[in-house]
């Protein structure tokens, strides 16, 4: 007993340092994989704030090209309207159509702090629990897919980016169809990487890269980047896509939290598939 | 001025400005420029190990709360206060430390700081890049970060050093 006291009294620096290490890390592990612990992370009321007064302040300096890319977005959406439509059939009048049904709704937001030159990089935005944000719910701006949702406060969330390195979203590769897994491997904030594609498909470079919508957290056909080159892995039958993503994500601003209203009626029947194998 | 105003000073003056001004800066090039460090290598000569340990985690764990990195900074900083004391004893001079001077460049002199602070910021950014990236494979990429980041904290801390320490007594 008296050899134990001796040995506490003896290491208790290290002992402490260890234990202070201990929990440091414990905790960075446990954020890493699940977000229990949110009054730590940048979502909180204090530093929410905070960020937002520092947003108020920059949000300015881009202002130029953020107008212009609304302004874009709007010409494709007012090319959509009927208005701008020549039309063919006369007489015809289409009434109410309810072949279709509002699938996704989206609610606008804008970015008040962000990295990119990190390893996992994790945007705030300034909408949260309030206006409908929920965990997991894709995040899209109007060039191309940001994230997904990792955490929610009442007024801000947190968005785990396309630039971390697991987002695993499954995108498709036009015109080919082939399907596969979105990832960064912590290099560049313009390019990623595609995982699981087999190389017995040629993949011509420039192809467009869209979402796959299986998950049902994005729609189908969004726009994530295009091909940029295409090498063999040694010793697998994979190919390693590189994609330039087509967002800028160093100066993004503004997004829209995509909320899909079918969502529990997928997840309802995907439910009856039997779990003979392991599931992603 | 009171020593322990002067430390909560400093503790808010570098966690605003890691977390406003300096986590908002990219380079690119695995650059990430931390200038945190610098306030656990200006506290005081007699300071005790364990307000060392406390203060060094608790200014880590601040940063931690407003960069999404959620305990990372505060491993790492830990890490450097504990190895404070023994690079200290590493480099001392035969008289020891005066506990009056302040562990900056003016009061100890070109060499020694570059010597103690240069080996303190790589214990302090070869451990976070160590852990954030993780991976052996990438031990490159990781030295890389690691090297790059010191030249630019490096210099980044000099200037601020000149702009919050002069020398303590002009003798």
């Amino acid at each position: 007993m008296r050899k134990l006291i001796a040995f506490f009294e003896r290491f208790r620096v290290f002992l402490f340092f260890a234990f202070l290490q201990i929990l440091a890390l414990s905790m960075y592990i446990t954020y890493l994989s699940f977000p229990r612990l949110q009054f730590l992370t940048s979502a909180n009321a204090i530093s929410g704030q905070l960020y937002s007064w520092e947003h108020d302040l920059t949000k300015h300096f881009n202002l130029s090209d953020e107008n212009s890319k609304l302004q874009d977005e709007n010409i494709a959406l007012q090319a959509k309207l009927p208005k701008s439509l020549f039309r063919l059939n006369n007489g015809i009048i289409k009434i109410n159509d309810s072949i279709y049904r509002q699938q996704y709704e989206y609610i606008p937001g804008e970015v008040v702090n962000s990295t990119v030159t990190k390893r996992n990089n994790y945007f705030t935005i300034n909408i949260g629990e309030k206006h409908g944000v929920k965990r997991l719910m894709g995040v899209y701006s109007p060039n191309g897919v940001v994230g997904v949702i990792h955490s929610t406060s009442e007024h801000y969330s947190i968005v785990k980016s396309v630039l971390t390195k697991d987002i695993n979203i499954d995108v498709t590769i036009e015109p080919i169809g082939l399907f596969g897994l979105l990832k960064w491997d912590g290099r560049h904030p313009t390019r990623g990487n595609i995982a699981g594609i087999s190389n017995d498909l040629k993949i011509p470079r420039g192809s467009k890269v869209l979402t796959r919508g299986g998950s049902g957290i994005f729609p189908k056909g969004l726009m994530v980047g295009t091909v940029d080159a295409v090498y063999a892995i040694e010793g697998e039958a994979l190919w390693d896509v590189v994609i330039t993503y087509s967002e800028e994500y160093r100066t993004l601003q503004r997004i829209y939290v995509i909320k899909n209203l079918m969502l529990e009626e997928q997840q309802q029947i995907e439910k009856g598939i039997p779990e003979d194998k392991e599931e992603r | 001025m009171n020593n322990a105003l002067k430390i909560s000073l400093r503790f808010f003056l570098f966690w605003i400005m890691q977390v406003l001004v300096f986590n908002q800066l990219e380079f690119g090039f695995g650059i990430h420029l931390m200038i945190y460090p610098l306030f656990v290598m200006l506290l005081p000569f007699d300071i005790g190990i364990f307000p060392l340990l406390l203060l060094g985690f608790g200014l880590g764990i601040s940063i931690d709360a407003f960069s999404d990195t959620f305990g990372l900074h505060a491993s790492s900083l830990l890490m450097m206060a504990y190895f404070r004391p023994i690079i200290f004893k590493f480099f001392a001079q035969r008289e020891g430390y005066d506990p009056l001077k302040e562990p900056s460049l003016f009061d100890m002199g070109t060499r020694w700081y570059t010597l103690v602070y240069g080996s303190l910021l790589f214990i302090h950014h070869f451990w976070f890049f160590l852990i954030e990236i993780f991976r052996i494979n990438e031990l490159f990429w990781i030295l890389q970060n690691t090297v790059l980041s010191i030249v630019f904290s490096f210099s980044v801390s000099l200037l601020i050093l000149t702009l919050i320490s002069r020398k303590s007594r002009s003798k």
